[in-house]
């Protein structure tokens, strides 16, 4: 039975079988207002084991989107191809279509390197450069961009204070990045992707690998950031989703389940197997 | 502070792609040079040393003949040394390695194994000519007035102790080639047992086996594929080592028994007489020589690695 | 079933175990007894004379070592500049682009080849193709052999320091939209800079102390020598040639230089320890 679960905002019809096709409706394939990204039918493979089928996703612009799901259903596969970091890795590909701002980014013909920037990410594991605090900000910017060494000085203070660390930091700038302590050392990794002024930014369960105090403040940080930027979290801690996210997308064997407003999925979700995942009962 | 806007510029994308075509297509060219050089060092000897090849044949290769004057060239003793040499000296590292590393793992307090351990490693670091001066004066004079008496008297009777002690000679060769490659082999026999997983020690210790026990019924069998691999490195450093076997080996080009008489390997002619050689089928049979080992040196490595292919298989399997 | 006695068992672990110590012992004592016979009968030879002077003909004292050193030093120092970029590129190769690749299979195999190549052979190969053509010697093929034989050394340090990065590593600075080459040498050559120092101290050490590469392409010279191009002085083959020699004064002379190298490689070999000894802790 074909049913159509994607929608925006709010879940439109729902299938209580797991296997489900989701095909965008035909109302929104005209680009609506807010989407930010919008996936449609897109398939990834490893080799020959394909992971993801069938994604059809939206983004919308300036609120943060959750990703849950249990362990291996796709989640970091999935916004692993938003920047096209999977192509490090030769035998894994994508097919279908990413549209940013109406570009189709999977287009052998996109700038990768632009999209890179106009698109960040933020990893599990904090990842400073074996260089000092400063030039790990400012890697990025040097980068992209000719800048005077007081303009430099300027973004790197600016990109640390939109991170929440430039108290902590401004007097140890010169220390190596592997000074900081783990929370500290993400909210650097935030720092350099936010220098480069990017507009989306992907984060694959960032707080997973931190104490819970600097886990608070990466949380505050998400909801500061977000009238600014596109956000998608993925994450495998439901409360920090309910509490982060706008828009909630659970995924299940490489499928998106359901999608929609994150207090209507966490309160009252349209699917079986979105509850079950909700209430514990796997994963 | 207000949003600072970052400048217009234009994208360095193009340049850098072609940045990362030429460091890709640079990269590949430093690798592929490493294949080349043994290939080129293959030809380079191989078109040298045909001119001996066509007038010795294969009969170079088993010809104790060596004959500046007549130009009378053959392979044989050379070939002997290199193995009698190497087979001494593996004869004694080998177990001594054995025995060294299994002391570093099991018996030694740590910190007693961290300082011994690196002081082998020092001794690795020794370059192979100074073992040929401590062997040529200190070593060698020693043997001939402590040892060789002494085995003459015992064991005189074997032929492999006759003749006159003269201290230099296979013997002592085989000796300092064995100090020579003790320390590779046990820095790696030392890494192989530091990886046998805790649980399987102990669980063997667990059952009441004795230190030894352990050893030789589980860290070696578990860790055999490494040990083998340890070998083989000796065995290739033992066959190419030269200074050090020049200065105490002799350079005779006469087959004997006896452990006592000077020999000569191949690398130790190369060293002694390619300076020496004017005549073009002088030059070329020395060549030839080096051809040979190149050869040995290449097969050595290549059953080593088809050895360890095959154990690597079947260790899985049986896992 | 008869068990065997376990008195047995511990005699015979008791035995081993004093054979292994017994063993561990002999090897102290023998790079004891090297040392010390390098050290007293080298010490006698360094004086202000082997740094500075030229070596004089066999029966006149005085006299020293300083073109040789200089000599090794030049040399090691081109050769060193020859194999590390050349190597380190390979490293690269073999580790950031070789995954699947045949060529970097028969790479990996050819370096485990030349790493395992008698010295000699590499000298035999410099000369062929340098030496005989040109009809001369000079320092520049000992350079080249000495930078042949640390070639694969540094080449397989590399691959393997940079096998260690953690991928997470590479993705991050391609996440900023930088292209692979900065990736590589901005953030991936820092991250692993202790290690690649270490194996390039060590590769350097080992082949300041090597003689037969240079035999027949440096060869030797007794004089100062304002260029490469022609036979070069240097330590090791000096060694060889003194200590060969009938003359104690020259004998004397190599020892100097033996205990020289002696503690030039053990000091880089050291240092290198130091370098990864810390980063490690």
């Amino acid at each position: 039975m074909k049913t159509t679960t994607m929608a925006f905002p709010y879940p439109v019809a729902l299938d209580q079988s797991l296997a489900l096709e989701t095909a965008v409706p035909a109302a929104y394939a005209a680009a609506p207002v807010g989407a930010k990204i919008i996936a449609r039918q897109v398939n990834f493979f490893y080799g020959e084991h394909q992971a993801l089928f069938e994604n059809d996703m939206e983004i919308h612009r300036h609120k943060v989107t959750a990703i849950i799901g249990p362990s291996g259903c796709g989640k970091s596969t999935h916004i692993r191809i938003y920047n096209r970091i999977y192509e490090l890795y030769g035998e894994q590909r994508a097919s279908g279509e990413i549209l940013l701002d109406g570009e189709n980014i999977l287009d052998p013909a996109m700038d990768v390197m632009e999209l890179r920037r106009r698109v960040g990410m933020i990893f599990q594991k904090p990842t400073p450069f074996p260089m000092s605090v400063f030039e790990n900000v400012a890697f990025g910017l040097k980068l992209h961009y000719k800048l005077s060494k007081g303009e430099m000085a300027d973004r790197v203070e600016e990109a640390l204070s939109k991170a929440a660390l430039w108290d902590e930091a401004k007097d140890i700038l010169r220390q190596p990045g592997t000074a900081l302590s783990g929370g500290q050392q993400q909210r650097l990794c935030i720092a350099r992707a936010l220098a480069v002024e990017p507009e989306v930014l992907l984060m694959d369960e960032p707080t997973s690998a931190i104490d819970p105090i600097a886990t608070a403040k990466i949380e505050e940080l998400i909801n500061s950031l977000k009238s600014k930027y596109t956000i998608v979290i993925v994450t495998h801690n439901m409360q920090q989703a309910a509490r982060v996210s706008d828009f909630t997308a659970f995924f299940y064997q490489g499928r998106i389940v359901e999608f929609g407003d994150t207090q209507k999925i966490f309160t009252n979700p349209a699917n079986k197997k979105t509850e079950e995942y909700i209430t514990g009962r796997f994963g | 502070m207000a949003d600072l806007v970052l400048p217009e510029t234009p994208t360095k994308t193009q340049t850098w792609r072609q940045g990362d075509v030429i460091f890709r297509w640079l990269s590949r060219g430093c690798a592929f040079l490493v294949p080349a050089l043994i290939g080129g060092i293959f030809l380079a000897l191989l078109i040298y040393s045909l001119p001996a090849i066509k007038k010795f044949g294969v009969g170079f290769l088993v010809s104790p003949e060596w004959n500046p004057v007549t130009q009378e060239f053959g392979a044989a003793s050379s070939i002997f040394g290199t193995v009698i040499s190497t087979l001494i000296a593996m004869l004694l590292a080998v177990p001594l390695s054995l025995a060294i590393a299994f002391f570093l793992v099991e018996l030694a307090p740590p910190a007693v194994s961290r300082v011994v351990s690196t002081l082998i490693e020092l001794l690795a670091a020794i370059p192979s000519i100074i073992f040929g001066m401590w062997g040529l004066f200190v070593f060698a004079p020693f043997l001939q007035t402590h040892v060789q008496p002494w085995l003459a008297s015992t064991l005189g009777f074997l032929p492999l102790f006759q003749g006159p002690p003269m201290g230099i000679g296979i013997m002592s060769a085989g000796i300092i080639l064995a100090f020579m490659i003790l320390p590779f082999i046990c820095a790696i026999a030392r890494d192989v047992f530091l990886l046998v997983p805790r649980t399987i020690r102990e669980s063997a210790f667990g059952m009441g086996a004795t230190t030894w026990e352990v050893m030789y019924k589980v860290m070696i069998p578990y860790g055999l594929v490494g040990l083998i691999g340890a070998v083989f490195l000796g065995l290739g450093r033992a066959l190419g080592e030269t200074m050090a076997i020049t200065f105490v080996i002799g350079n005779s080009h006469r087959i004997s028994a006896s452990l006592f008489a000077a020999g000569n390997s191949i690398a130790s002619t190369l060293a002694n007489e390619f300076a020496e050689a004017t005549e073009p089928m002088y030059v070329s049979s020395l060549i030839a020589l080096g051809l040979v080992l190149f050869l040995i040196t290449y097969l050595v490595q290549i059953l080593a690695q088809f050895l360890l292919r095959r154990l690597y298989r079947s260790w899985s399997a049986g896992l | 079933m008869k068990p065997r006695p376990p008195i047995v068992r511990r005699m015979v672990n008791g035995v081993v175990s004093g054979l292994a110590a017994a063993s561990a012992l002999m090897g102290l004592l023998a790079l004891a007894w090297i040392f010390v016979g390098v050290l007293s009968r080298g010490v006698g030879a360094l004086n202000v004379d082997f740094f500075t002077r030229l070596p004089n003909p066999p029966g006149i004292p005085g006299g020293g070592l300083a073109n040789a050193i200089v000599g090794t030093l030049a040399m090691t120092g081109l050769a060193t500049l020859l194999a590390v970029p050349v190597g380190m590129m390979a490293g690269v190769f073999l580790s950031e682009f070789g995954q699947k690749s045949r060529l970097a299979d028969h790479s990996r195999f050819a370096a485990n080849v030349l790493m395992g190549m008698p010295s000699i052979i590499i000298g035999v190969f410099v000369y062929a193709i340098l030496v005989l053509p040109r009809g001369k010697f000079s320092g520049y093929a000992g350079a080249l052999s000495l930078g042949i034989i640390m070639l694969p050394v540094v080449a397989r340090t590399a691959e393997d320091m940079l096998r260690l990065l953690p991928n997470t590593l590479r993705e991050a600075g391609l996440a900023l939209g930088a292209p692979t080459w900065k990736v590589t040498l901005a953030i991936l050559f820092r991250a692993a800079k202790p290690g690649l120092l270490t194996g390039i101290l060590l590769a350097v050490a080992r082949v300041s102390g090597e003689t037969a590469p240079l035999l027949f392409t440096a060869l030797n010279s007794p004089y100062w020598e304002s260029s490469l191009a022609g036979p070069t002085p240097n330590l090791t083959v000096t060694i060889f040639n003194f200590a060969m020699s009938p003359y104690p004064d020259w004998q004397q002379m190599a020892w100097g230089a033996s205990l020289l190298i002696t503690c030039g490689v053990l000091a880089l070999n050291l240092t290198a320890r130091f370098f990864l000894g810390e980063k490690h802790s």
